[in-house]
């Protein structure tokens, strides 16, 4: 993983599919790529098998194109649908048994760390809800607890969809599902509470309604985590098939639950506030200038 | 045969805001050309859609019609559309890209 591995092999360019060239010479590697400009390179995710209009889709196509060096990214996931997408990019992906997930991006960024030292290789935990919040809920905890040093999303569409409607710990109470026929019993679980309790450095949610923003959280989350801690996103995508959600109307959706229950936070740890502000720039996070002493003359 | 979004270039152009380039879920599917429109006359370049990756799901529609309010984007059948863009006719440049238009239905 470095621009060494996005090249082309001696003599055989002019064999290699049009994708293919299109990535080495018009996708985001080595360059620095926004949101803005998408339509205008070439994307590192391909064709894949999510259902027409999902919004995880739409998520993780702007979490790849947020990444602030794809070139230096592994990604990590688990059974459920988004690993359908994740797997289909020019970025290295790793698949661990259901819910091993951030167990294995443990020992993966640990092993980074041990090869490459200094040079920030990320990895980026990408899950279902059910992966995160109940399947992998000990690694991902325990992870939390020992700083591990990667980002972890959460894909929370409130419901197992990849095979076809359980609820998850994330599931709303009273919603019903095809597998759930009864209504849930219990209140969605507080993940967000549990990231800042466990010591995350970072805990942002967010809805892909609004790109930028996507962008935005995956950019900070991605950089705390190369030195600070642990880093959480918690994404509302939601599964227009178990929700039957007109594919249509998954961006109104995703506007009213927004609006209701999914706004976005964002809790930056002190430290990573000024990590961020020192090591990169931003400027909202550099400490504010001492009040100006009236002049009383 | 199945629908596809259609971004009308004449419309597009006079906004091309890109906003549905951000919000259509596949990658690499909504594109964007500066020529397109331009060497028609019109002020700006324009969105297009390379119909092989389109999945006709009509959130690119919902987003021009409500959030960019310009009603460029409709779904039509594929063998309706006497040409398109197509992913192995499009090519990417420094800023832009420009795709030859051809017929998207084969036979
Ligand atoms: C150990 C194990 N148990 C069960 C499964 C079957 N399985 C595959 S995906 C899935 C549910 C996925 O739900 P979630 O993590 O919420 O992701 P989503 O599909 O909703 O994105 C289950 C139970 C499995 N692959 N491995
Ligand atoms: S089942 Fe639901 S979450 Fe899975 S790809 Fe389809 S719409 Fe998306
Ligand atoms: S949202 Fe509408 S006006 Fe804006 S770029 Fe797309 S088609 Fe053009
Ligand atoms: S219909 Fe859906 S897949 Fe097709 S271009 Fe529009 S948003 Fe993209």
């Amino acid at each position: 993983m470095s621009l060494d591995y996005v090249k082309f092999s001696n003599g055989f360019e002019k064999f290699m599919p049009k994708e293919y060239r299109d990535m080495v010479e018009h996708g985001p590697f080595g360059k620095k790529v926004s949101v803005s400009q998408v339509g205008s390179f070439k994307e590192v995710l391909e064709e894949h098998p999510m259902c027409a209009g999902c919004a995880m889709t739409l998520f993780i196509r702007l979490a790849m194109v947020a990444f602030p060096n794809p070139e230096d990214t592994i990604t990590v996931g688990t059974a459920g649908c988004g690993r359908l997408a994740i797997s289909q990019a020019a970025i290295p992906f790793v698949y661990g048994n259901y819910g091993d997930q951030n167990g294995v991006a443990s020992g993966l960024s640990r092993g980074l760390r041990l090869r490459f030292g200094d040079k920030p290789k990320d990895v980026v935990v990408m899950a279902g809800d059910g992966g995160t919040a109940d399947i992998g809920f000990q690694q991902v905890l325990h992870s939390w607890f020992r700083k591990e040093r990667f980002t972890t999303i959460m894909l929370d569409n409130e419901v197992y969809g990849n095979t076809g409607g359980q609820e998850s710990g994330m599931t709303n109470r009273g919603a019903v599902l095809k597998m759930a026929p009864l209504g849930k019993k219990f209140e969605k679980m507080d993940m967000l509470q549990m990231a800042k309790v466990a010591g995350c450095a970072y805990v942002a949610t967010v809805v892909p309604n609004n790109p930028r923003r996507v962008e935005s959280v995956i950019k900070k989350a991605v950089l705390i985590a190369r030195e600070v801690g642990s880093t959480y996103i918690q994404a509302y995508t939601s599964c227009n098939i178990e929700y039957a959600i007109p594919t249509d109307k998954v961006m109104e959706d995703a506007k009213t639950v927004e609006n209701d229950r999914y706004q976005f936070t964002e809790y930056v740890s002190e430290e990573a506030k000024q990590y961020l502000a020192e090591r990169y720039g931003y400027k909202e996070f550099l400490p504010k200038p001492a009040a100006a002493i009236p002049n009383k003359a | 045969m199945y629908l596809v979004a259609d971004i009308s270039i004449e419309i597009c152009a006079a906004k091309s805001c890109k906003l549905c380039t951000q919000y259509c879920p596949e990658a690499n599917t909504i594109l964007y050309s500066e020529e397109m429109g331009k060497d028609q006359g019109f002020k700006y370049g324009s969105a297009y859609v390379a119909v092989d990756r389109c999945k006709g799901c009509a959130q690119c529609v919902w987003v021009c019609d409500n959030m960019a309010k310009n009603n460029a984007i409709k779904m039509i059948m594929i063998d309706q559309l006497p040409k398109a863009a197509l992913t192995d006719n499009i090519t990417y440049g420094e800023k832009s890209t420009t795709a030859v238009l051809a017929s998207p239905v084969v036979g």
